[in-house]
């Protein structure tokens, strides 16, 4: 499997007469692209709006953040499945992206409505608290979003989504026929056979057992976020977003699935510091500790029978999931494959450990420090400008209001001080925060 | 300690465990009927009661769903 990447950067985004790509700029028929957003008759309204890195800008509420890439040559789309796409097995052949950039969905709509879950990420394009994510350094092209508000919040999801992906296929097929001003070419080619075996252990989040729906909206694999066993998925096939859509956290979203550095190091490298193997999806939020097991030992015995020595193991989510997520770790560990954990920690509150189950085989942990925002202490976000999406925010979570003053639940003015949303959890090593030995 | 993900209160330190169904039903099961729902519940209840007049060396796991239980 064989890929091409040809890369687009984007430096500069305006609104224009004709969608075209022009070295660097990026010039948006706003008209046409939301005339192609409306064909839907699920959504009620749609705008577009430019945000700029530097600029007194505040998104809410951020759902998504995508980066435009279009299948040029070989078999799918990219971003298979989700949605209704297409669900062709993708990686093979060439593709272009618009690097720099991202779009951002912009909408009221929340994951589901079995509680618990919130959309709680809101960007600013200047300042320290949007200095935390990579989102400020790109050009984002905002679209708000609001599907009819009689739809139930499965379909909701579908259409607000949906819509932003056609934004995003919009802006992909201006660069279809162009020549990349950069372009990178990413296959799994035999190695010195010397060199170590590497696998990507890659859990994400199962919304199922939340929201009790076997189709609920999260980041998905081709499209599906049900409880499976573990996938082996081609890193050919993560370049082309066959796993993508966001989940609650900020560092969860298909920007930060697609530009995963971790991931990407370890495919760059691939014969010349290890042999890369590939990536093992682990979808996690089992519900009993026999399925946890289960899922755990036949992520390690995959692993095993691709030939690992090694692995690298990430997760996106939190509570109970670290326990299939370290129990993996256990598995391949007593199977012989070496283990190294990406993870975030939780407070050391009473003493109590910072990881829910720190079993002793697992003794190879990079952290990405805490994962809360009040553990961090990030003070809250100063006022803007200008907002783009809504001009409110109801603040979740007691235990940010702590650090900051207010009640949870009250309804905050969006172009205001805001406390930071709960969680930070960068999941993927994006920032160089790390922990305090 | 009624708990679907046994394990961890095992090792957290939990004398008398028992085995629940799932983490989102520990005591209880949406797929049965109303009927056999309760008495499902109750078995693991009644076994979580049980266990608090029995002597245990540690944390122990307790399966209501053991065979030879009633």
């Amino acid at each position: 499997m064989r890929l091409e990447m040809g890369t687009f950067p984007v430096r500069d985004i305006v609104f224009g007469r004709t969608t075209r790509y022009d070295a660097g700029r990026l010039t948006v028929d706003r008209d046409a692209v939301l005339a192609a957003v409306r064909q839907d008759p699920r959504i009620a309204s749609a705008e577009l709006e430019i945000a700029k890195p530097g600029e007194s800008v505040r998104i809410w509420p951020v759902r998504d953040v995508i980066e435009p890439r279009v299948k040029v040559e070989g078999p799918g789309v990219c971003y298979p499945g989700i949605c209704g796409r297409e669900i062709a097995t993708v990686g093979e052949g060439r593709t272009h992206r618009l690097s720099g950039m991202g779009v951002v969905e912009v909408s009221s709509v929340n994951w589901h409505d079995a509680g618990g879950d919130f959309v709680e990420t809101f960007l600013d394009m200047s300042g320290h608290y949007g200095e935390m994510y990579p989102y400020q350094k790109l050009v984002n092209l905002c679209l708000v979003v609001e599907p009819d508000a009689t739809l139930n919040e499965e379909v909701k999801n579908y259409a607000a989504h949906k819509a932003a992906l056609t934004v995003s296929d919009q802006l992909g097929e201006a660069v279809r026929s162009l020549t990349p001003p950069e372009r990178e070419v990413f296959e799994l080619a035999p190695v010195d056979p010397s060199l170590p075996r590497v696998v990507y252990i890659w859990c994400v989040h199962s919304p199922q057992a939340m929201s009790g729906s076997p189709t609920a909206f999260c980041t998905a694999t081709y499209g599906l976020t049900q409880l499976t066993p573990p996938w082996y998925l081609h890193p050919n096939e993560i370049l082309d977003g066959a796993l993508t859509g966001p989940y609650r956290t900020a560092f969860a979203m298909s920007w930060t699935v697609a530009n995963n550095p971790l991931f990407l190091d370890l495919y760059r490298r691939h014969g010349r510091d290890w042999n890369f193997l590939g990536v093992i999806s682990l979808r996690t939020e089992w519900t009993t500790q026999t399925e946890k097991q289960l899922m755990a030992n036949q992520t390690a015995k995959l692993a095993k029978q691709l030939g690992a020595q090694g692995a690298v193991v990430t997760w996106d989510a939190g509570g109970n999931e670290f326990i299939e997520v370290v129990r993996s770790i256990q598995a391949c560990e007593r199977l012989g494959i070496k283990t190294v954990f990406l993870t975030s920690e939780d407070d050391a509150t009473d003493g109590a450990p910072t990881m829910l189950e720190p079993l002793p085989e697992a003794d190879a942990i990079v952290s990405t420090s805490f994962f809360k925002n009040v553990t961090l202490a990030v003070p809250e976000a100063p006022a803007v400008s200008r907002v783009i999406g809504l001009p409110t925010k109801i603040v979740r979570r007691g235990s940010t209001i702590g650090l900051h003053g207010g009640v949870d639940g009250g309804t905050l003015p969006t172009t205001g001080p805001l406390p930071p949303p709960w969680r930070y959890d960068d999941h993927y090593g994006f920032s160089s925060l790390s922990c305090a030995e | 300690m009624i708990s679907a993900i046994y394990n961890f209160a095992l090792t957290t330190g939990a004398n008398r465990v028992i085995r629940g169904a799932r983490i989102e039903h520990v005591c209880g099961d949406p797929t049965l009927s109303p009927e056999k729902d309760y008495a499902f519940g109750m078995r693991i209840v009644t076994t979580a009661l049980q266990t608090l007049t029995i002597a245990v060396p540690g944390p122990t796991l307790f399966d209501p769903m053991a065979p030879g239980k009633t």
